[in-house]
């Protein structure tokens, strides 16, 4: 049941190119006779291990800009490189394999299965990358270890507390060993001393790992942690700083 | 994991297998026992196989200016038996139902046939007492008779009839010479033991107010014989009673086979009626299988965004929901299978059928229900895997 890589897909093949290259990105939706504009142009380049902030008001196109970079959405215009390949304009059946292999994503709301135990959910990308039950296991065990939740190994989500919650979707994010882990408001639905504890799991994944990370936040304070701080406004990139 | 989805439904699951199993059941009961009351009657008639032709007098035909039908006659009788070259056996019948008394006063109407002893050969009697009256009591219209068990019980109940008189109509005092063996009952009902024997000559004196018989019955010199028997006595019969080329029969032939072939008939159409009928409950229990897991995947949207936002590919998402589907479809056709299979021995036990539960036929509805089943998943398990994971993910 191992998904072969679609034909059109060339792994990436070196680790000199920039983990994420983006060329004039635009991202318009159709509302009707309307077309309203949410990224207007966006050029990027994060290089692999670089740990960024993404921060700006509500509406500024944080989320859809993480969509398009993760994979979940293609932009109108523009072009995304990932790994040194073009991924613009992937078939969908593609981009489930770019996001199953290369991409770790994290949400606010955690999005696990609710009738699904903490090992089950981690390990529901293996099951589409067709690895095998025993090797899950092994796999559940390890990536639960390493966030901590080795104890919650059968616990279903709604047995678990928030920081736990989105400590099992982080470890489900790394079940494939991706390159780009992509976080949107991964603190947002937590207190701030859970939150600061998922940050912590972060910066550990970021150093330890070399994971090129990119999370976008509300907070300051979480997104000052970052080595690369990046502000939007209105589609646009207002500001780009590195620590 | 779809075996897990469809146990957090069960009451769900179990009426959309339920809508499958009854289609899945009904089909191949239908078939059953259409094939079932084919096989009764084909066992009934087969044991007289090709070895029996009945003529009874009067036409099939009933068109405008056919003359009355012409009796079956003696003469009908002696013209067979000196020119016909392939009929082993002759045997007229006459009948008159009328009343049958014993001494002790208990009465029994009935069919009564006066007949030769030849009769016992063709209609393959078998006696439970005594035997046939024989050919001195045909030569001198000795007043004997035989009697069917039904007549036996109904006028000397557990007492041996052998000996014992009995007054047949008001005029004819007769003596019981033999019993026949239980026959049972035809397909649609009626006593096959319900009659008594006479001699025709004996027939003829005391009780003679018929004009001819009421049939006669031949058996062909063998088998291989049969259709040119039938075309021999059609020849004679018709130069016996004086017809021209352009005028109908005014005689019927009959064979067992006529009424195994008409059986046939029936069920065949009867079978195919039956088997439209549950093949469109099948197409039921199909669409009740879309429709559940139509709804099922409109209620798991959110779950579905999760799988396809981590890597899930739409091949993969539609694989999972037609792999549900299947589970339903299998779970519902071995249920059918159980169902079907369960009603037609149980009918087949109560009406007395030879067993029919052909397994091409429970190969056939559990194939089909099936494939109906899956193909009806299809059609949202393309809508699963056609979802927006980013559409989805949003919905709660
Ligand atoms: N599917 C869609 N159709 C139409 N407009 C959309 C769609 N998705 C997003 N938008 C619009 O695009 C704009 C940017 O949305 P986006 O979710 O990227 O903002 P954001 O920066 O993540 O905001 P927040 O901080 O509130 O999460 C918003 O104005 C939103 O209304
Ligand atoms: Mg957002």
């Amino acid at each position: 049941m191992r998904e072969p890589a679609p034909r059109s897909y060339r792994a990436p093949s070196t680790a000199l190119v920039p983990a994420v290259e983006l060329r004039g990105l635009v991202k318009t939706y159709d509302e009707g006779e309307l077309s309203v504009p949410v990224l207007r142009g966006i050029d990027l380049c994060i290089e692999p291990g670089e740990f960024v902030s993404l921060r700006g008001p509500s509406g500024s196109g944080k989320s859809t800009l993480l969509n398009i970079l993760g994979c979940l959405d293609r932009p109108t215009a523009g072009r995304y490189v990932l790994g040194g390949t073009d991924v613009s304009a992937l078939t969908r059946e593609e981009q489930a394999w770019v996001r199953l292999h290369h991409i770790g994503f994290v949400f606010q709301s955690f999005h696990l299965l609710p009738d699904a135990t903490a090992a089950e959910n981690v390990v529901l990308p293996l099951f589409y990358a067709g690895v095998r039950r025993a090797e899950r296991e092994r796999r559940a065990r390890e990536l639960l270890e390493r966030v901590g939740l080795a104890h919650r190994f059968d616990h279903v989500p709604s047995r678990l507390s928030g920081g736990e919650r989105q400590r099992v979707a982080i470890a489900r994010a790394l079940a494939c060993r991706p390159r780009l882990l992509l976080a949107d408001e991964p603190t947002g639905a937590l207190d701030s001393r859970t939150g600061a504890s998922i940050l912590e799991l972060l910066l550990d994944l970021h150093r330890r790992e070399r994971l090129t990370i990119v999370l976008v936040t509300h907070d300051p304070g979480v997104a000052e942690a970052a080595s690369r701080r990046i502000f939007m406004r209105d589609g646009r990139i207002e500001d780009d700083a590195r620590a | 994991m779809a075996a897990r989805v469809l146990r957090r439904h069960p009451g769900r699951t179990l009426l959309t297998v339920l809508g499958l199993a009854i289609g899945v059941g009904a089909f191949i009961a239908m078939v059953s026992f259409a094939e079932g009351a084919r096989r009764s009657v084909v066992r009934q008639f087969e044991t007289l196989g090709t070895n029996l032709l009945r003529v009874r007098p009067g036409s099939r035909a009933r068109a405008e200016g056919v003359r009355p039908a012409m009796p079956l006659s003696d003469a009908d009788v002696r013209l067979l038996r000196r020119e016909a070259t392939t009929l082993a056996l002759v045997v007229p019948v006459a009948r008159r139902t009328l009343a049958v008394t014993t001494e002790a006063g208990r009465v029994h109407r009935t069919r009564v046939d006066g007949t030769e002893p030849d009769y016992a050969r063709i209609a393959g009697l078998r006696f439970a007492a005594g035997g046939m009256f024989d050919a001195t009591d045909l030569g001198t219209s000795n007043r004997v008779c035989v009697l069917g068990v039904t007549v036996a019980r109904a006028l000397f109940g557990e007492r041996d009839p052998l000996g014992e008189r009995v007054r047949i109509g008001p005029a004819l005092p007769a003596r019981v010479v033999g019993v026949v063996a239980a026959q049972g009952r035809t397909t649609t009902g009626s006593d096959l033991d319900d009659f008594v024997l006479v001699p025709r000559t004996t027939f003829a004196l005391f009780l003679g107010a018929t004009e001819g018989y009421s049939s006669l019955e031949v058996r062909p010199r063998s088998a291989a014989l049969f259709e040119a028997a039938r075309h021999e006595l059609t020849t004679l019969l018709r130069r016996s009673h004086g017809l021209g080329p352009a005028e109908p029969d005014d005689f019927t032939l009959w064979s067992p086979e006529d009424t195994i072939r008409a059986a046939e008939e029936t069920s065949r159409i009867l079978g195919a009626l039956l088997a439209a009928i549950a093949a469109i409950s099948l197409l039921v229990g199909g669409i009740g299988i879309m429709n559940i897991q139509l709804v099922s995947v409109s209620e798991r949207t959110h779950e579905i965004g999760i799988r396809a936002a981590i890597g899930g590919s739409p091949a993969q998402i539609l694989r999972q929901f037609l792999a549900e589907a299947l589970l339903l479809a299998l779970v519902g056709a071995t249920a059918g299978v159980l169902l079907g299979v369960g009603s037609s021995w149980i009918v087949a036990h109560a009406m007395q059928w030879p067993p029919s539960v052909s397994w091409r036929v429970v190969a056939l509805s559990a194939g089909f229900g099936t494939v109906v089943g899956v193909l009806f998943g299809y059609v949202p398990a393309r809508r699963a895997a056609r979802l927006d994971p980013i559409v989805a993910l949003r919905r709660e």
